[in-house]
């Protein structure tokens, strides 16, 4: 239990020194909130006015505190362009995200666990062969591209989907499913690539491991040595790579949501930096902050529960 | 044991990853409203709704839809009665007295009062003692309620130019939340808006004029300008009304008719006049004659596009002098003996800063690059994000040169000369010749007409023979709209009419 | 295992060689100036004349990809060196001495990579401007803390080895120990992660590119290229597959060399 209580600790400590840092950025960055709102009607004298008014004249650590103060009671400000609450905004599109997220990760496992285990199964076979080419040529890609060229497929020419038809999750959930399954496809592809490649490498190895041929001589038969044992210790640094990447889709989906035009918190995010909308990035950033962080916590108790060498204190 | 269990997870992965790749290809029956059309805007309206604090073009454009001022702009650029029925001038244009119209309603349901249209203009003026929301309105003196149905305002210098500036939106002084909850008078009235989602608009039905055709519209916001065309395509969007050349030649053959007219706007190479080596008119002058404006538009649009000599484009035909086009004509070795006079025999180089967001004055400054590099300048690219160009270019005056379009934000000469004044707040150029002062200040004096735009002629002559800018072109905008509507009409301003839209074949609602 | 060729790395060694000669001879030689406009010419097909045809100034594409593939290449070179400098100085500082100062920037990795780097970056370009050096400081910045986290484990593993003892018995100073000793030992796995990195820097250029933050006008580089063809897919899908082309040739190269390095070591 200690491990937990100095974890959790720890958590708290990155996403202040997180959410400290972005102040730090935007504090230094060029562009003023105030003209960005005004935009060619500023004038000095308005700019002046507004810039009191949202109190962009107090010193950078007054407003720090205030905002820290703030969350602490649930409340992340007021955007500045679209003068709505943050947490509103914010809590309207992380379902979009989480989904999309979600998504992504499934996709994955259904693509890379059986396809990881049959290559690993038929290593140096020709069907290996293949499945290893196309696997690198497939991390080759930029995922914006892929997501271009999925678009292209499924959108134009197939007409499975209607390119940009994002359906919110509140008007009709079906078909909001439905959209973002091929943005999580241009996700989700690259990354399984590499969990097919790590499955197979960490099956590889295992193989080779003493306890495997102690299996074998015992008279166990193949399948059974596979699944029992092998696979088994094959998949605890998979879990390790499964954590990262589930963290990682996050940041990808920025890109993605781009791409297919999904309104999720990558999108607002891009689009506030770019209108010095302080309060809404720093929600966001603490949003992907503690998500990344939280999962990675995640991955920590799963790997220990795994493996039996570790123990939790 | 361990086996099975794996073997029902990934089944269980399997079955629902495929019923979701199912329910994708049953996808495409997306809600089939009989009366609604998607337009694609390339911007979220980040902004406040509220029509008097709102700034961003993209926003005035769709609130076009829902609010209305005393008068409003038509098509031509003249101006229709609105929420006001008739309005007289007073000789010395000092005295503007509207005549409220019968039975116009706001979205809410109340009538229209003179105290509204009062609390309207004296919120933009600012009388209050707080700076006014709308420059031009520190001119105004007193708005003074007559009777129930006549507003009078009075100006502090005489002004023939203010009807223009009467368009702002009256809005009733009821409304608590103007910033999230638009109420207007308009043709259609606010749904909702969901941030880089949409925004959804419904007809008004007590609206006082012609009712719109559309029951809703979806202004769909589609951030990412590459995949316009691909939507279009894919028919989640029925209208984009900022397409640019190469774009709509992808829709050739489509579902589309695609409409040609122009931005109204100038695009020029803005150059910083207090800098060196800008602060030299001859250097001004050099570049201007480096430049071909025809190949410009021969990239950038495939030819498309009308060239402008001066800060005035072609639909303000009152203004607009067609002759301030040949005041420069490609000429190298004209511009090499300039930049020799003027102490720069091999040319120099300066940053161009361009705006990113802006595709065609991306591609514009690659093209005006290669040009000037025949005197030998070299213009070095910095493309940077619109807010960085808000408040360092435009804000800061912190540039050397950059190319954007400028547009008029009234049907007035004025909107698009005023900012050339030596101590004007927008003269981010930071041009400054006495003539031109005391040409700008004559015509704005004057309440003869022919002889107001003599004087906004003359202006315009000066910054073309200054060379305040290196002009090029009002640029060309393309309309896709589905086939199943029609009635578009172009606006000399940045709004787009969604009232005038309707069917085409009723049958094939 | 032994008698099989090792296919990865000849293969890796082909492709990147390639990519490498593409490169250099582009330093001195392009067919055409890449900046030089024609408007005759725009968006034209694959001729003689132009091998991969023209983008929509009418300038050479194959020219534009040998001076883009450059220009990716420099930038992801110079991300993986400031990556793994910086990241190796960092993880074998706080990972041999450990203790407060390892604390503290283990915090600050952590928060660092708690940031999704294309933010990270975007912060920076915002910052400092775009251009090709910038985007290069940017993922370079980007990728310390991963670089960090492998060098620190791996010092954190070899420092209570026996022949680190020895070595510091013997009267070998610190820096010496860390260096000479410890260092070579943590290559193996370096390599892989500094191969893996390039990649990502050539994929991180290319996403940047995207979302309009990367290298700027008139400077080509693969990703702006394939981010820019977008818009003519349909009429010109050269001005996207060429590129995209080198890019997975690029890239593919990169791995399979460090695969097949993997496999020698």
């Amino acid at each position: 239990m200690k491990y937990f209580g100095k974890k959790l600790i720890a958590m708290a400590v990155t996403i202040l020194v997180v959410s400290f840092l972005v102040f730090l950025a935007f504090a230094v960055i060029p562009g003023d909130p105030a003209i960005s709102m005004l935009g060619t009607e500023a004038t000095p004298e308005r700019v002046a006015a507004l810039r009191e008014e949202m109190g962009l004249n107090q010193p950078l650590l007054v407003r720090y505190f205030s905002w820290v103060a703030g969350v602490l009671h649930g409340d992340f400000g007021t955007s500045y362009s679209y003068q709505m609450s943050v947490t509103e905004m914010i809590g309207d599109k992380i379902p979009v995200t989480l989904m999309l997220t979600l998504l992504s990760f499934l996709i994955m496992l259904v693509i890379s666990i059986p396809l990881g285990i049959f290559t690993a199964r038929h290593e140096g076979g020709k069907a290996d062969r293949f499945i290893y080419i196309v696997n690198q040529i497939i991390m080759a890609i930029p995922p914006f591209f892929s997501g271009i060229l999925i678009t292209l497929l499924f959108g134009i020419i197939l007409r499975w989907f209607t390119p940009g038809g994002y359906v919110s999750y509140d008007v009709n959930f079906g078909q909001f499913v439905a959209y973002l399954f091929f943005p999580a496809l241009a996700i989700a592809l690259p990354k399984a690539a590499m969990a097919v490649k790590l499955l197979r490498t960490s099956v590889a190895s295992q193989v080779k491991m003493d306890y495997t041929r102690t299996a074998y001589s015992r008279g166990n038969t193949t399948k059974d040595v596979f699944y029992r044992h092998i696979l088994k210790n094959a998949l605890i640094p998979v879990i390790t790579f499964l954590g990262m990447t589930l963290a990682d889709m996050v940041a990808g989906s920025i890109i993605i949501e781009q791409v297919f035009n999904v309104p999720g918190l990558g999108r607002i995010l891009l689009t506030s930096i770019q209108n010095r909308d302080y309060p809404v990035v720093q929600a966001i950033i603490v949003c992907i902050a503690f998500l990344v962080i939280f999962v990675n916590f995640l991955v920590d108790i799963a790997y220990r529960a795994i493996d039996p060498r570790i123990t939790l204190d | 044991m361990k086996t099975k269990v794996l073997k029902t997870v990934l089944l269980a992965l399997v079955c629902s990853t495929l019923t979701i790749a199912l329910g994708a290809c049953s996808g495409d029956k997306a809600s089939e409203n009989s009366s609604q059309i998607t337009i694609g805007i390339p911007q979220d309206l980040e902004d406040s709704l509220d029509p008097h604090k709102s700034v961003a073009a993209g926003t005035k454009e769709v609130l076009f839809n829902v609010f209305e001022g005393l008068v409003k702009p038509d098509s031509n650029g003249d101006f229709i009665p609105a929420v006001a029925e008739s309005y007289d001038i007073s000789e010395d244009a000092k005295t503007y007295t509207f005549s409220l119209r019968e039975g116009v309603t706001f979205h809410d349901g109340s009538q229209v009062t003179a105290e509204d249209v009062k609390y309207s203009i004296d919120r933009c003026a600012g009388t209050d003692g707080s700076a006014p929301l709308i420059e031009a309105y520190s001119n105004i003196d007193s708005v003074n309620i007559k009777d129930e149905k006549t507003v009078e305002i009075v100006l502090k210098e005489p002004d023939t130019e203010f009807l223009a500036y009467m368009t702002t939106a009256i809005i009733p002084e009821s409304n608590e939340n103007p910033d999230t909850n638009p109420i207007g008078t308009g043709p259609y009235k606010y749904v909702s808006r969901s941030p880089q989602e949409n925004i959804i608009l419904e007809k008004y039905d007590g609206y006082w004029g012609t009712p719109a055709n559309i029951e809703r519209v979806v202004y769909r916001i589609i951030a990412n300008a590459d995949s316009i065309v691909m939507n279009l395509l894919g028919g989640s969007v029925d209208m984009f009304v900022r397409l640019t050349d190469a774009q709509a030649k992808e829709l050739e053959g489509s579902d589309f008719n695609i409409l040609e007219g122009t931005m109204n706007l100038v695009q020029a190479v803005y150059l910083n006049n207090a800098k060196e080596p800008f602060n030299d008119v001859r250097v001004r002058q050099a570049l201007s004659y480096a430049i071909d404006r025809t190949q410009i538009m021969e990239m950038v649009s495939d030819g498309k596009g009308t060239e402008v000599g001066s800060s005035m484009f072609p639909a303000f035909d009152k203004y607009y002098m067609e002759e301030l086009n040949d005041v420069y004509s490609q000429d190298f070795e004209k511009a090499k003996e300039l930049l020799a006079e003027a102490g720069y025999p091999d040319g120099f180089s300066f940053t161009l800063t361009v705006p990113s967001n802006y595709q065609q004055h991306v591609d514009t400054a690659q093209v005006v690059a290669e040009q000037l590099k025949n005197i030998g300048v070299t213009a070095n690219i910095n493309l940077v994000e619109w807010d960085s160009w808000l408040s360092d270019v435009y804000a800061d005056r912190n540039f050397e040169a950059t190319i954007v379009g400028i547009d008029a934000s009234t049907m007035t000469a004025s909107a698009m000369l005023e900012r050339f004044q030596t101590d004007a707040s927008r003269n981010f150029i930071n041009f400054s010749s006495s003539a031109y002062d005391e040409a700008f200040r004559k015509a704005k004096a004057s309440v003869d007409d022919e002889e107001k735009t003599a004087y906004y002629k003359e202006c315009e002559t000066i910054l073309a023979e200054e060379a305040a800018n290196v002009y090029i072109q009002d640029l060309p905008q393309f309309v896709a709209l589905n086939k199943k509507f029609g009635g578009y009409e172009f606006y000399p301003l940045y709004v787009q009419d969604i009232a005038k839209l309707y069917f085409v074949d009723e049958n094939n609602e | 295992m032994k008698k099989k060729k090792n296919y990865n790395l000849i293969l890796g060694c082909i492709l990147t060689g390639l990519v490498v000669v593409f490169v250099l001879v582009g330093l001195v030689y392009t067919p055409y100036d890449p900046e030089a406009m024609d408007s005759s010419l725009r968006l034209a097909g694959v001729s003689l004349a132009h091998p991969m045809g023209c983008d929509n100034f009418g300038r050479d594409i194959l020219s534009r990809v040998i001076k883009g593939s450059g220009t990716t290449l420099f930038v992801a070179l110079g991300t993986v060196a400031i990556g793994t400098v910086a990241g190796t100085l960092i993880g074998a500082l706080t990972g041999y001495f450990g203790g407060i100062a390892d604390e503290i920037l283990m915090r600050i990795i952590d928060a660092l990579f708690a940031f999704p780097s294309i933010l990270l970056a975007l912060v920076f370009v915002s910052l400092f401007g775009s251009g090709k050096y910038n985007v290069m400081l940017a993922l370079g910045i980007a990728f310390i803390p991963s670089f960090a986290r492998i060098v620190r484990s791996e010092f954190i593993r070899c420092k209570n080895m026996d022949y680190v003892k020895l070595a510091r018995l013997a009267g070998a100073g610190h820096l010496r120990v860390m260096f000479v000793h410890i260092l070579p030992n943590t290559l193996s796995v370096l390599v892989s992660a500094v191969m893996i990195g390039f990649n990502n820097a050539v994929l991180a250029e290319a996403g940047m590119s995207y979302l309009g933050i990367g290298v700027q006008p008139p400077d080509a580089s693969l990703g702006r290229m394939l981010s820019e063809a977008q818009t003519y897919l349909f009429s010109a899908p050269g001005c996207a597959l060429f590129p995209g082309i080198v890019i997975i040739i690029m890239v593919l190269g990169f791995s399979l060399l460090g695969e097949g390095l993997k496999k020698t070591a």
